[in-house]
């Protein structure tokens, strides 16, 4: 048990370790200036720009250089955007929330809509109801998700008008980012209309979530069924239907727990299709998300921002990944360490 | 089902009903209170002192400042603003300004005014631009690109305070536009109160980007890229001059109703501004479709047709006081010969750019004058497609077959150049006709003008929103030698002529006289051709019904004084 | 020679030949098959199949409505986008960059993964576990970010975007490789080889990879799909090929200026991306449960 904490720490602490690395080589690859890709400050003269080398400690070693780099990040101090001069730590921190708070509304839907249905199609395998299920969720995944959102804001925001198709909350509202999660924000702040702000909100995520939650979905049903279709095909079902267990009892002692094991590690491949879906969904609903702020940042060669951005994507996206590993392996320790379930 | 039963449900749905509506008005109430604006970018810096782009004076100069003086929208006369009134010397070259007491400067978090506006802040607001040696003067780069352009610091010789709300500006030569220059966009009045604090408190730079005006809404957040936000100013001069009016009798004299009149158009009816950053303008157009915005700037040609098709959409129409226009490098080989020039202004077709591009919501530009000024010469010579002669000059001029230049197309729409990548891929293809092979370039707004100013083009599709209806305000800065440092002139053109006529032209208050000199400006620039004119846009401005009082104004950025929201 | 054998028994149809019987069974995998070739021989003949050019402009005729529309003109099936290019030569042209380029992607992707997949699979102890979970948390970077970092360093274009895909797509190939080699070094028929002698390089070659071009062409279809929507996907957010390169990304994001205008310039790109991933997915499902048949036989 403490060996695998043990290994999943270290494994986690190296991971970051060469992400930082990856992030610290990024400011000598990207084109222009090493010193302003790293700090993000842009020298007015020589003098400013020798004392800033000094600083940052560019007139010695790549290892030292590093190393100040490291503590740099670790104290915070992540360097200043070059469009909007504001520290780049406030910036991922108001746009990383939303993009968590996004992906999870989406992770949520597919966990409650999608495995259900794909218990369903699995048990009822082959029969037409499965068909209508697996044929909805092979169209819906095959969906590229920028198209799909189009889809939906044509549909319901231009024709039927019944959501908003751009941000997180009618800008008429002024609510403190407390917890950067739209929701509890609304209902932490003390404006007036809180219960309008907060439909408001709520129409704001329905499409964008569905957008994302919808493909997400669709790849959950397929594994969920095919998950129970294997274990629906094992020795030990056919044992327990010659003892005479009804196909209930069936379901809820055997199959129901034994089908949800292969799919974990898959949730974790899921995570990161997620967060892509979710930052190409961003850029079109404006949502002022990670993938949205690092889209911009691209346009308008961020360096430093791309830098962070890269550095705080991938280590939420591994933290989550090997969290589920992690979880994965505390409640099925028997497992072959790289098995994983097929769609 | 009893008949108690139906009639207790239906009284139930009935109230329900009834709260639905009941909270449907409440909502529609709450919105009415604020008006958000799609805007297409982010303002380069809350002080349009210090940037002549449209995006900075639309998010600036109307919403969080007043100027001396305002051009009337539909007139284009100069009409009182800050000063009430003021006074010419006989030789037109002093200048004394009556200002009006009991304005207000706003109170912000940041800043609270201890005392009105007075003379202080005209002569402060001013000499940030005019002098060097102004403390203020390098605060946020020292670049004044609008004055600069104009030359106007060098003219003035000395801005007097004579009393308290009396200002006397002294010009070194006459200037007919002197007026008209003071009544732009970029002419506005800085608090000096606000700079002496923020000198004190060692943060001088603030002042552009937590900005105090006199204006009728008060800066109240921003965020790059999403929103800036704005609130009511409630101490607002025009609103006071407004109740004020109410009160007092009404045998006014009709001058005085017609500047009340005025008055009302410019005061704050909305609780907040807001400012949605939505730099895709069919984004733009669908979220005013569903009423996420009440109004939006620049909306593209060929959306055109579809705002004219919805009901609840307005789209009001005006011709343009601007110009679009493709300017060569005059400072690189080869296109410091005019004769190449010519050559390639000869090769492209202008009508088929203005079909394609703005899809005939423009007319043709023969010189850089629009129908709308004064000054325009409806028989000036003009460039015609003839790929012969092109061929023809270009060989002449030692131009090889297969030589390679490059278009810089901006990344930005503008009226005037609603979609500049889509006119240099039209281009490139004329100019292959004539054994040009051209590149297109292109980078985002602030750098691709970093790099322009820096001369690093061959060619560039840009354009010119004026300031005001004088010629000069053309003429000036898209040509002039002064232009060049300031990063105006993107011909980077100089010619010694060119500016003599100008100033010629400025030395006179006669319009035959002017008019006659820039005849003369047409005829020599024809000759030399350092840009090819190719269109004056209209100004469209798309709005929802429910918006009241918008109107498109020729001089200059977007107002939402006096606009309002019912419903 | 027999013209026909009379005893059916001894036909053995080898182990293809039965995936594809049991795949000629599904109506649905083969219509499957037969839109995914339609779009490939789209692709290899998109100069004879189209009218026009695919970048020439034409200024008489912007924004034809498609043919089916009332005021529009047979001689433009699709109509033309807002430069006056033929849309439908454009979908045509832009099924071979998508899907040509989305193809040598995936073959990269597919013999550096394999490559990288055997080494890890073959590998003991430490060197294994390093590489297994440098692999995993790659796996984990969104294809996105890595774009977007390509991009920033090597600047915008389609091959640009292509590398970056290829390098997402490798651990997957890499995982798949390397669970498969693992689980096959453990059986009989490998142990028999190796105590005849064969050499790590012979044992691949000779055993493995015979064994593994089934799960193979499986993982080739699935990461198919997911390429043609990252480089589309990429186009649209012009990150990756540039206007005006026929590439069905670009196509949807030039037609979005004129969407309201001109709805069929995002309707038809949409479909035709939509419709290419469908195709693939369905063969690959079609594949996959035909292979499952096989086997559980």
């Amino acid at each position: 048990m403490i060996q695998i904490l043990v290994r999943y720490c270290t494994l986690f602490v190296l991971t970051l370790l060469v992400l930082t690395i990856i992030s610290f080589s990024l400011a000598y690859l990207f084109p222009g200036d090493t010193l302003e890709n790293l700090t993000g400050l842009v020298p007015q003269n020589e003098i400013q720009r020798a004392a800033l080398e000094k600083q940052f400690k560019l007139d010695q070693s790549y290892v030292i250089q590093f190393i100040y780099y490291v503590g740099n990040l670790l104290t915070g101090d992540w360097g200043y955007s070059f469009t909007s001069g504001l520290p780049l730590r406030e910036e991922v921190g108001i746009a990383m929330p939303a993009t968590i708070e996004l992906a999870t509304y989406a992770m949520l839907m597919a966990l409650f809509i999608g495995i259900p249905l794909g218990y369903y199609a699995g048990i009822r395998c082959y029969s037409t109801s499965d068909h209508l299920i697996n044929s909805t969720s092979i169209t819906t995944y095959s969906f590229p998700v920028f198209w799909f959102a189009l889809l939906l804001i044509l549909i319901f925001s231009l024709q039927l008008d019944v959501a908003p198709l751009s941000g997180r909350i009618s800008l008429i509202y002024d609510i403190e980012p407390v917890t950067g999660f739209i929701l509890f924000d609304v209902l932490l702040s003390d404006i007036e209309n809180k219960s309008l702000a907060f439909k408001d909100a709520l129409s704001h995520l329905a499409l964008p979530t569905f957008a994302i939650g919808a493909i997400t979905t669709a790849s959950m049903i397929r594994i969920t069924r095919r998950s129970v279709i294997d274990v629906k095909h094992r020795p030990y079902i056919a044992a327990a239907l010659s003892r005479g267990l009804s196909s209930w009892q069936i379901f809820f002692r055997h199959i129901l727990r034994n089908a949800l094991l292969p799919i974990l590690p898959l949730m974790a491949i899921q995570i990161t299709t997620l967060i892509t879906n979710a930052m190409i969904v961003e850029t079109l609903f404006s949502w002022p998300g990670i993938g949205n702020w690092l889209i911009q940042a691209i346009y308008q060669r961020d360096y430093p921002a791309l830098r962070i951005g890269m550095m705080a994507v991938s280590t939420v996206v591994i933290t989550l990944t090997i969290l589920v590993d992690l979880f994965n392996r505390m409640i099925d320790p028997s497992r072959e360490k790289y098995e994983r379930a097929t769609v | 089902m009893s008949h108690g039963l139906v009639k207790r449900l239906s009284l139930c749905i009935c109230t329900a009903l009834l709260v639905a509506s009941c909270a449907k008005q409440n909502k529609q109430a709450f919105y009415n209170t604020g008006i958000i604006y799609c805007s297409e970018s982010n303002p380069v810096t809350f002080n349009p002192q210090l940037d002549t782009s449209s995006t900075t004076s639309d998010a600036t100069s109307h919403q969080l400042y007043d100027r001396l003086l305002d051009f009337d929208p539909n007139s284009g006369r100069i009409v009182p603003s800050l000063a009430s009134s003021w006074l010419v010397s006989d030789d037109g070259l002093t200048y004394a300004f009556q200002l009006r007491k009991d304005v207000w400067f706003h109170t912000t978090n940041y800043f609270k005014p201890t005392r009105n506006f007075n003379a202080d802040d005209v002569i402060f607001s001013i000499n940030r631009w005019r002098l060097r040696s102004h403390p203020y003067h390098y605060v946020s780069g020292g670049r004044y690109p609008y004055f600069e352009s104009i030359g106007l610091a060098q003219n003035i010789a000395s801005v007097e305070r004579v009393n308290g709300y009396r200002v006397e500006i002294t010009l070194k030569r006459r200037d007919s536009s002197f007026l008209s220059n003071l009544a732009t966009d970029f002419a506005v009045i800085l608090s000096e109160e606000y700079a002496a604090q923020l000198a004190e408190a060692g943060t001088p730079s603030k002042i552009d980007e937590l900005p105090v005006g006199t204006g009728p809404f008060k800066f109240n957040s921003y965020r790059k890229d999403h929103f800036i936000k704005y609130l009511r100013h409630d101490n607002y001069w025009r609103t006071q001059a407004l109740e004020e009016d109410d009160n007092s009798d009404s045998n006014l004299t009709s001058e005085l109703q017609s500047l009340s009149q005025q008055q009302k158009l410019e005061a704050p009816l909305v609780d907040q501004l807001i400012f949605d950053i939505t730099p895709r303008s069919s984004l733009r157009l669908a979220k005013l479709m569903t009423g996420e915005c009440d109004a939006t700037a620049f909306p593209a040609q060929t959306e055109l047709e579809v705002i004219r098709t919805e009901d609840d959409l307005t789209l009001a129409e005006k011709p343009g006081l601007n110009i679009g226009f493709w300017a060569f490098n005059t400072q690189r080989p080869p296109f410091d010969n005019p004769d190449v020039r010519r050559a390639l202004a000869a090769a492209i077709d202008k009508n088929t750019l203005l079909e394609a591009v703005y899809f005939d919501s423009a007319t043709r530009a023969k010189t850089l004058l629009p129908a709308a000024s004064w000054a325009f010469q409806n028989d000036a010579d003009d460039t015609a497609y003839n790929p012969v002669l092109a061929r023809k000059l270009l060989a002449d001029a030692g131009v090889a077959p297969g030589f390679s230049m490059t278009i810089w197309a901006m990344p930005v729409e503008r009226a005037y150049n609603p979609n500049a990548t889509k006119m240099a891929e039209l281009i490139q293809r004329y100019l292959r006709d004539v054994g040009v092979e051209a590149t297109i370039v292109s980078y985002d707004w602030t750098t691709f003008r970093r790099h322009l100013q820096e001369g690093l083009h061959d060619s560039v599709l840009i354009g010119w929103s004026a300031d005001n209806g004088d010629p000069d305000n053309f003429y000036r800065p898209l040509l002039s030698c002064g232009a060049i440092p300031s990063g105006t002139n993107r011909a980077m053109w100089c010619n010694d002529d060119y500016d003599k006529l100008l100033n010629q032209a400025l030395q006179t208050d006669d319009i035959e006289e002017r008019t006659a000199i820039y005849r003369q400006v047409n005829r020599l620039l024809y000759e030399r051709l350092p840009l090819v004119p190719i269109a004056h846009a209209y100004r469209y401005q798309a709005y929802r019904n429910e918006l009241e009082g918008m109107t498109i104004n020729p001089f200059g950025g977007v107002r939402f004084g006096g606009v309002e929201k019912t419903l | 020679m027999p013209q026909f054998s009379l005893y059916e028994e001894e036909f053995h149809p080898s182990p293809w030949q039965r995936t594809w019987a049991s795949f000629k069974a599904s109506h649905i995998s083969m219509l499957g098959l037969i839109m995914l070739a339609l779009f490939v021989v789209c692709a290899l003949f998109a100069p004879l199949i189209t009218p026009y050019d695919a970048v020439e402009q034409n200024i008489d005729g912007l924004l034809i409505p498609p043919s089916w529309l009332a005021n529009g003109s047979i001689s433009h099936l699709f109509g033309t986008d807002a430069l006056g290019r033929d849309l439908f030569t454009r979908i045509i042209y832009g099924c071979r960059t998508t899907l040509g380029s989305a193809f040598i992607t995936v073959v990269l992707a597919l013999l550096v993964g394999v490559s990288l997949g055997t080494l890890a699979g073959m590998l003991r102890g430490v060197r294994s576990s390093v590489v297994n979970h440098l692999l995993d948390a790659l796996m984990a970077i969104p294809t996105l970010l890595i774009a977007i970092i390509i991009v920033a360093i090597l600047g915008t274009g389609l091959v640009n975007s292509m590398w970056a895909i290829t390098l997402a797509l490798i651990p997957q190939f890499v995982h798949h490789t390397r669970s498969f080699v693992r689980a096959e070094m453990k059986k009989d028929y490998i142990v028999a080889s190796t105590l005849d002698g064969a050499s790590k390089w012979q044992l691949f070659v000779h055993s493995i990879l015979p064994n593994m071009t089934e799960m193979l062409v499986v993982q080739g279809t699935l990461a198919l799909s997911i390429a043609v929507i990252d480089i589309s996907a990429l186009g649209f957010l012009n990150l990756g090929a540039q206007s005006p390169l026929p590439e069905l990304g670009v196509i949807l994001a030039d037609g979005l200026d004129v969407a309201y205008l001109a709805p069929w310039n995002v309707a038809v790109p949409g479909m035709t991306i939509f419709f290419i991933v469908l195709s693939i997915n369905i063969v690959g499902d079609g594949l996959r449960s035909s292979l499952r048949k096989r086997v559980s036989h």
